[in-house]
């Protein structure tokens, strides 16, 4: 992989169990050729839970990544383990502003049982790698793609997500490399 | 995507307009927020958006309130009525009065993703439909002449017909009609076609010029002839002559005229040559001719050879169900003239412009279209633009100068007890003028 090839850190937040960075990182690295960084891991965000919800803010904790200073690394990507929303959205299981520097994913709805906090199943695990390069994308920019056999493919269910690639077809392939190099 | 929709954000609170603007503008869509239903309508003002996501519950001016706004004025605008749970009834309200759909929030993302597929999938449909609608309009139209009422549809069948023949054409109709346009469809669809079509407004042309035009001239034949001139008959020769206003013309150019249908030959002013002609006549009056026959001023003769085939054109009055269909057209014409983005027409304006008279007809609808057009500072056209149009009593008919002169001389003949020396002094010319705008005008019938 070429040095000038952007650098991605990852956060673990809480309690996250450690496989999911590393898998996430070769993902990165194999899929995306990026440099995957681990950067050191943060608390649960106790800022961004909503007590109604019981719930965390995306927003809010985005707000946070983005105000830090990570010098190393040219985007960063948040991994928790609790349960995300976006105001209107009932739930979300990754999120990341076009063309922002900090993305989200969270292992939480991406379970087989969504309270079973110590198996990390092999599906479970392969989600999480798709919604995480999806976002990643779209903070280089991408947008959804209509080809429901391309990475930036909507997925609005666990269902879509299983049948979604990890690959990007070839014309939002052409757009990340534009955007990457 | 098949093309890049816009959409708009409507909801007082902020974090609500932002988690969807980040979602739209990641699914690719053209995306602004607007924070209340005033600030929604002045932005859609200037920027068509195909959809707009709607919060029911916000100050000022209500989403149902927007809602009624944006399907009276933008109808082809998608509105999704966003509202909270335990607020069902008025999602339904909503969805009566025009919603395309409604999202209890919070919702799955995957209902976002769904309702826009929706709108995209009626947006097709709705493509297809106007496609459809564009080939049915092409059904009614015919040589630039619109409509689709019945008295329409028969001229549009008559006139291939009366194309396909040389007889001679009367139209008549009031004015603003369109009868040129239709005697410009029957040399269009006829043999004749490759041929000139040569229009004359015989009441905007004196009789002497007029005779001049039509014969041509020799050289010297009067003051200012200074080369010899073809007239329009020989102009014509092989396509169409266009006599608009025949009505208006003098018994003296009425015999002349008439020995030219007759005997297929003219003889230029000054000229003792006879030329050849061929030619198909198409004469246009908004005057009643059978009257005109009756107080002497036009030959009962000449009235028989024009009119062979006599095609009436309706007043716009007559045939309202023509009227959006003209104002579509009408707009879409000045819209791009005027390079303004004015595409639509409320229900009301349609109503009120059903409701007046038209004594202009479709030349007083254009007209009042590109003037409203012109003014408009907004995408759509409302009752108040036309405000112009008064309907309260209805006009007069505008009379032409020549109608003027003749109504005064005949009053102050009729003063003068029809004294001649005494009206020419009154009106401050001769008395051989005065007796030959008397001779001219048929003033004698109308004696008092």
């Amino acid at each position: 992989m070429r040095k000038d090839r952007p650098h991605i850190g990852l956060i673990p937040f809480g309690g996250t169990p450690d496989i999911v960075p590393k898998v996430i990182a070769a993902h990165i690295s194999a899929y995306l050729d990026l440099h995957a960084i681990f950067l050191d891991p943060m608390a649960n965000p106790s800022y961004a839970l909503d007590k109604q919800r019981l719930q965390y803010d995306v927003g809010a904790i985005l707000e946070h990544l983005e105000s830090g200073s990570f010098r190393s690394v040219d985007k960063v990507m948040g991994i928790l383990d609790v349960d995300l929303f976006v105001p209107v959205f009932t739930h979300v299981f990754g999120e990341a502003r076009q063309k922002g520097r900090a993305a989200l994913i969270s292992i939480f709805r991406l379970r087989k049982k969504p309270m079973d906090t110590i198996d990390v199943s092999a599906v479970a695990l392969e989600r999480a790698a798709k919604v995480a390069l999806h976002e990643l994308c779209h903070l280089f920019g991408l947008t959804h793609c209509e080809n429901d056999r391309c990475l930036m493919h909507f997925s609005g269910s666990l269902s879509d997500l299983d049948q979604g690639s990890f690959n990007l077809c070839r014309y939002c392939k052409r757009f990340f490399e534009d955007a990457v190099s | 995507m098949d093309e890049k929709m816009s959409v708009m954000v409507v909801d007082d609170e902020k974090i609500v307009r932002e988690s969807l603007f980040f979602w739209f503008e990641k699914a690719g869509y053209t995306v602004d927020t607007a924070a209340s239903g005033f600030e929604a309508l002045e932005k859609i003002e200037t920027y068509p958006f195909d959809i707009m996501f709607v919060d029911i519950k916000m100050p000022g001016m209500d989403g149902i309130q927007l809602l009624e706004r944006i399907k009276t004025d933008y109808p082809d605008t998608a509105v999704i009525i966003i509202t909270a749970y335990g607020s069902i009834e008025s999602a339904i309200h909503a969805m009566k009065a025009g919603a395309s759909d409604y999202l209890l929030k919070p919702f799955k993302p995957k209902y976002l993703s769904l309702v826009m597929e929706k709108i995209m999938q009626q947006r097709r449909l709705r493509s297809e439909y106007n496609y459809l609608k564009a080939r049915l309009e092409k059904i009614s139209r015919f040589d630039n002449i619109i409509g689709q009422s019945p008295p329409m549809i028969k001229i549009f069948e008559l006139i291939p017909e009366i194309a396909a023949s040389d007889a001679s054409v009367l139209l008549t109709g009031e004015t603003g009609t369109g009868k040129e346009l239709v005697a410009k469809a029957i040399h269009a669809k006829s043999t004749r076609s490759q041929h000139p079509f040569i229009a004359i407004n015989c009441g905007s042309i004196p009789d002497t010029l007029l005779e001049s035009e039509l014969f041509g001239h020799k050289k010297g034949s009067f003051t200012g002839a200074t080369h010899t001139r073809k007239g329009y008959f020989e102009v014509v020769t092989g396509g169409t002559l266009f006599l608009d206003e025949i009505g208006e013309i003098s018994p003296k150019m009425q015999i002349d005229l008439l020995r030219v249908l007759e005997e297929k030959t003219i003889t230029r002013v000054g000229s003792s040559e006879s030329i050849p002609i061929e030619f198909r006549l198409v004469s246009a009056t908004r005057k009643n001719l059978q009257e005109a026959i009756s107080s002497g001023t036009f030959r009962e003769d000449f009235y028989y050879r024009v009119n062979v085939i006599h095609l009436h054109i309706p007043p716009l009055r007559d045939r309202k169900k023509d009227i959006p269909l003209l104002v579509q057209h009408f707009l879409k014409k000045y819209s791009q003239e005027t390079a303004k983005h004015v595409d639509h027409v409320t229900q009301n304006t349609l109503t009120r412009l059903k409701q007046y008279p038209w004594p202009g007809n479709v030349r007083e609808l254009e007209n009042a279209i590109e003037r409203a057009v012109v003014l408009s500072k907004s995408r759509t056209l409302r009752s108040e633009d036309f405000s112009f149009l008064s309907t309260d009593a209805p006009r007069k008919k505008t009379p032409s100068l020549r109608e003027v002169e003749q109504q005064y001389i005949l009053e102050v003949l009729d003063g003068c007890e029809w004294n001649i020396t005494q009206a020419a002094k009154i009106l401050g010319i001769n008395r051989v003028t005065l007796h030959k705008k008397i001779d001219r005008d048929g003033l004698r019938n109308l004696k008092r």
